[in-house]
């Protein structure tokens, strides 16, 4: 589903060039979970995005479903996102004037789906917010704010989903209910997941485990051996 | 399909989230102020028109020295226009022994055109009731005459009298001619007849003066501004068209005033909303940073964004131009209904081409003024949804100024068609945001040195406006641009009225009294003063014609070419010049070396048509006798002011053995309107000319206009209103953010509010003494070089327009705010989060 080659970034900053990923490399199968752990500052969102096709790598090679990322342009990458991709964020990314409901809606009828309400409907009540569907996000506690996002990204049945932090803003308790509810979806919906995060008990839950340090991987631990693996 | 609905179900929600207010608000108000003006302007422009054309008794009149071609009335046919003719000649009335030189109109069925014909069956009465409007024109074998016609010839209405060998029978009187008012030549009274007896009078000879007038009338002025396209080909030296322009210049020019005045008013909201708009989109622009990167991380491409916002744009300018015609048709039917009862004029059905400026204003405002800040919005990367702080390329801001600017251009040039306006509207706002800028900065610094030792509101104020330079750069300069336009415009109104107060005084003489003979001036005058009514100056006059220039007589074309060749003059002499004459070159009388030499003045207009000079030897023919002048001055003169002006002014006693007749102009208030019958029974050979009517509705379309500017006046305070609101809540997420963190570092509510009113009057002082400045000139410049009108300085303005720029700014400021320093931090800091 995913395979990284030799993947590196760089970034014209004012005090020179910088490096803040170094080859890094690996492949997840389908169906696979994917945490990537490390301080702050370490390039665990660089690498996030560049395996989401939100960014390019400087060099190496990323495929995603099928795909090679590098050889396609920003529309083709758009393309692909739309096609294969689901995100959840750190901080939610709900669109404040619209409506829980709405903002469930709105990656299918960008993608022109048809029946878009009802499958909005299905997933929020698959989440449990079957009575706030009218609300704003704003009336919405972060944890609910979470969820609707969480419905959001499945509403779209993607191949693929990408977490930043997924309870990065969220007080332990409500954090654990997340997680449940991120890896009860994964399941059924057979998503591939990749999850960036902090957290050792949410990263104990993935089948792999990528700790970056500096921009370069300095540990894996997987727990299925025949995965792509390298440590530098 | 698809993409169009989900643009729409986006603009929905838009706009439900508060977003779209003030841009849809805005282009709302330009595209309504502008149909408004355009529908009203139209109304009005054809309505007066048309009753200005009542001076020519038709829209258009083809006038020769030669009968006009019959086969050209196949083309009038063809272009579905109106016509009469009517044949101008003065003639001998004869009626038993008595004969009087009559000014003889022979006119066909039609007649008048355009204007109404009053006649009565009682000679000299003033009762409404016994004056009718008539519906034909006189029937063969009839005539209506002025009432001074009967007392000269010794007859009563019913009798009959003779035009050459024709003898016509005088059923009605003439009470009030649309066509009459105009003409200074004394050629005698009014003698109306139908055409179709002129054959049968014998007096059309070979040789004979006649003026022949084609009359044309359409309701579709295209129709006749094609019939005219095609005529003028075949129109010899001796037809010329005259139309408004060239019979009633005094009427036009108030009219053109009038319209650059409405026109100007519509570009300065235009330009207000579009100032708006901009703000607003780019407020717009940066709020939706974030939810592109968004659409885009959910898989949505470069082409498809572009396509979602450009749709939604789209509808929003759909919307609001539709609206706004419709909010402008209200408009403008509200400034009728408010002015109705004054219109001298009955309005006529507005054209469609008066919906066409409005779109364009709405499509323009669309394109150029929100479409810039919002280019970029689909190159936003998608890597900004998880690295906020990555950058983004917008347009940069002197493309969206330079993209404006041209909008701007191009509107103005639509509304007005005028490249003077045009050019110093926009180089004017140029200079006025160059300096502005310039000065604002200049400003800051002082503040900066300032600041550092001052008490702790001024401190926080002085602080704030520091802190977002930028942001108060442009604040200053739209505040200043937005003051400015407002003031410039009111001042503009004020002064145009006074102008044209000023052109025409209370007691402006309103009736020429001509054909005073020397042995009744005294009798004249003794009666004028009877009444009550006073007078300049009489003016010896004679009429003659310049029939050599340097000994040389000028050729036929020449002639033909020169009106002053053609006619006969009305010649004068005076020793001292009315404060509208000036000398331009050579010397007034007290100055020339006569040595016994008749020496003449020169009008400066006439002088270089014919192409005089001073010191050019004329002969002037007078009655069959010649008089030998040398041109000593040229001289420029006001035909506007009501005065007797004359071409030429010979020097003090050298008329006087040519027998003149005397001439002034008076005021008769429309009380004493009689005197003017007692006039003309003490002696029916005096002329009088009624202005009166025509000065009444000069004024009448003056006030009414002026109605109109002042409702429009409002739409423009609204449109300023518009834009400094825009630029004030620009800033109010980050205000918001600055005094929740001062609150909850312990400042007061009310040291924020003190400090809060003392940013925005420092701010609403900075634009207002620039805007201020920045109006005086541009209200010169306006004054001198696009109406046209005298020169004032407009030392109240800096007064009033700093001190209303300061409370209004400062108040509009904290009201706009006040919701970042009433709610409690906490609030604030968690909506933040
Ligand atoms: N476009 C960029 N320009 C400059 N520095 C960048 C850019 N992108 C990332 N960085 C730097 O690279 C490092 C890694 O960032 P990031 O991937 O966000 O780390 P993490 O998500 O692990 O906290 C940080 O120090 C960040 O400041
Ligand atoms: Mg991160």
């Amino acid at each position: 589903m995913l395979s990284v080659t030799n993947v590196g970034k760089r970034v014209e900053t004012s005090a020179g060039e910088l490096e803040i990923l170094k080859s890094v490399s690996f492949s997840l199968a389908a169906g696979a979970s994917l945490a990537i752990t490390g301080a702050s500052g370490s390039g665990k969102s660089t690498l996030l995005g560049i395996l989401a096709g939100l960014d390019v790598p400087s060099c190496g090679e990323v495929e995603l479903a099928g795909q090679s990322l590098t050889q396609l342009d920003e529309e083709g990458r758009a393309a692909l996102r739309a096609g294969h991709v689901g995100f959840v964020f750190q901080s939610f990314q709900l669109l404040p004037g619209l409506t829980a409901l709405e903002n469930v809606m709105l990656p299918l009828e960008l993608h022109g789906v048809s029946d878009a309400r009802a499958k909005a409907e299905t997933f929020l009540q698959r989440v449990g917010l079957q009575q706030r569907l009218q609300h704003y996000p704003q009336q919405l506690s972060g944890g609910e704010q979470q969820r609707v996002a969480i419905a959001r990204a499945f509403a779209s049945e993607p191949d693929i989903l990408f977490a930043d932090e997924p309870t990065g803003n969220l007080d332990s308790t409500t954090g654990a209910h997340i997680i449940d509810l991120l890896f009860d979806l994964n399941r059924e919906q057979g998503t591939t997941l990749v999850l960036v995060t902090h957290e050792q008990r949410l990263a104990d839950l993935c089948q792999q485990h990528l700790v970056m340090e500096g921009g370069e991987v300095v540990g894996f631990n997987g727990q299925v051996s025949d995965a792509g693996v390298l440590t530098t | 399909m698809k993409r169009l609905t989900l643009s729409w179900r986006l603009l929905w929600r838009n706009w439900r989230a508060g977003e779209m207010k003030i841009l849809a608000v805005a282009l709302l108000l330009a595209v309504t102020v502008v149909a408004g003006i355009s529908i009203f302007t139209d109304r009005l422009q054809s309505a007066i028109t048309r009753e200005s054309h009542s001076f020519l008794a038709a829209d258009r009149v083809i006038n020769s020295s030669q009968p006009i071609p019959l086969e050209w009335r196949a083309l009038a046919q063809q272009h579905r226009l109106q016509y009469a003719y009517s044949t101008q000649f003065s003639s001998m009335a004869f009626a038993g022994d008595a004969m009087q030189l009559a000014a003889v109109k022979a006119v066909t069925e039609g007649y008048p055109l355009r204007g109404k014909l009053h006649i009565a069956t009682q000679p000299f009465t003033t009762d409404p009731q016994q004056i009718t409007v008539a519906t034909t024109i006189p029937a063969q074998g009839e005539a209506w005459v002025d009432a001074r016609l009967l007392p000269l010839l010794g007859i009563s209405l019913g009798d009959t009298l003779e035009v050459g060998e024709k003898p016509l029978k005088v059923t009605r009187v003439i009470a009030e001619e649309p066509d009459g008012g105009n003409s200074f030549s004394p050629m005698g009274p009014r003698l109306l007849m139908n055409a179709a007896d002129l054959q049968a009078t014998g007096v059309i000879q070979p040789g004979s003066r006649i003026s022949y007038n084609w009359l044309l009338a359409s309701e579709d002025p295209q129709q006749l501004q094609a019939f005219l396209q095609q005529l003028q080909p075949r129109l010899s030296v001796h037809e010329r068209i005259r139309d408004v322009a060239s019979s009633q210049k005094r009427l036009a020019n108030a009219l053109a005033t009038a319209r650059k005045f409405l026109s100007l008013s519509a570009m300065i909201s235009v330009l207000l909303a579009g100032v708006a708009i901009a703000i607003a989109a780019r407020r717009f622009a940066s709020r939706h940073v974030e939810q592109v990167a968004l659409l885009k991380s959910l898989g949505a491409g470069a082409g498809q964004i572009r396509g979602l916002y450009a749709a939604q744009l789209l509808w929003l300018g759909v919307i609001t131009s539709l609206l706004g015609l419709v909010l402008g048709y209200w408009l403008q039917a509200a400034i009728v209904q408010l002015v109705g009862d004054l219109l001298p004029v009955t309005l006529l059905a507005p054209g469609w081409l008066a919906l066409l400026p409005p779109a364009l204003t709405g499509l323009v405002c669309l394109v150029c003024f929100a479409a810039p800040p919002l280019w970029h919005l689909p190159t936003v990367p998608p890597m900004k949804i998880l690295r906020r702080e990555l950058p983004v390329s917008a347009v940069r801001q002197y493309w969206q100024v330079l993209i404006g600017l041209l909008a701007l251009l191009l509107l103005v040039a639509v509304f007005s068609g005028d490249w003077v306006l045009t050019v110093s509207l926009s180089a004017g706002l140029v200079v006025l945001v160059a300096l502005g800028l310039l000065l604002a900065r200049l400003l800051l610094n002082g503040i900066q040195h300032y600041s550092e030792r001052s008490g702790s509101r001024w401190r926080l104020a002085l602080a704030s406006l520091q802190r977002n330079r930028q942001q108060t750069l442009i604040q200053t300069v739209v505040f200043a641009l937005a003051v400015s336009l407002l003031l410039s415009l009111t001042g503009l109104r004020t002064s145009l009225l006074e102008d044209w107060q000023l052109q025409l005084p209370p007691e402006t003489p309103n009736h020429f009294l001509l054909n005073v003979a020397p042995h009744q001036l005294d009798g004249v005058k003794q009666l004028m003063s009877d009444n009550q009514l006073t007078t300049e100056q009489f003016f010896p006059m004679v009429r003659g014609r310049l029939t050599h220039i340097n000994g040389v007589e000028p050729d036929e074309e020449k002639r033909e070419r020169t009106e002053t060749l053609r006619r006969e003059l009305n010649l004068s002499w005076t020793d001292h010049l009315n404060s509208d004459n000036k000398v331009i070159a050579g010397q007034w009388w007290d100055s020339w070396p006569a040595g016994g030499r008749v020496g003449v003045s020169v009008e400066q207009e006439a002088a270089r048509q014919i192409g005089l000079q001073v010191g050019d030897e004329l002969r002037f023919s007078i009655g069959g006798l010649t008089l030998e002048a040398t041109v000593a001055s040229i001289r420029s003169l006001k035909w506007d002011s009501m005065n007797p002006n004359f071409y030429f002014l010979f020097s003090p006693q050298s008329l006087d053995d040519f027998a003149p007749a005397y001439m002034t102009s008076l005021y008769i208030p429309s009380q004493q309107k009689a005197f003017i019958n007692t006039l003309l029974r003490f002696d029916p050979t005096l002329v009088v000319i009624e202005m009166d009517r025509m000065l009444a509705q000069i004024q009448a379309i003056v006030s009414q206009v002026s109605r109109g500017v002042e409702l429009m006046l409002l739409a423009v305070l609204a449109a300023g209103f518009l834009v400094m609101w825009a630029a004030v809540t620009s800033s109010f997420s980050e205000r918001q953010q600055e005094a929740a963190l001062l609150r909850a570092l312990g400042s007061s509510r009310k040291q924020l509010l003190g400090s809060l009113w003392l940013e925005f009057s420092l701010l609403g002082l900075m634009s207002g003494v620039m805007a201020v400045a920045a109006s005086e000139v541009l209200l010169l410049a306006m004054q001198r070089w696009v109406l046209e009108i005298p020169v004032r300085w407009h030392p109240g303005l800096w007064l009033w327009g700093v001190s209303v720029s300061v409370l209004l700014i400062g108040a509009m400021g904290v009201f706009a705010c006040r919701r970042t320093i009433t709610t409690p931090p906490a609030v604030i800091l968690r909506e933040l989060a």
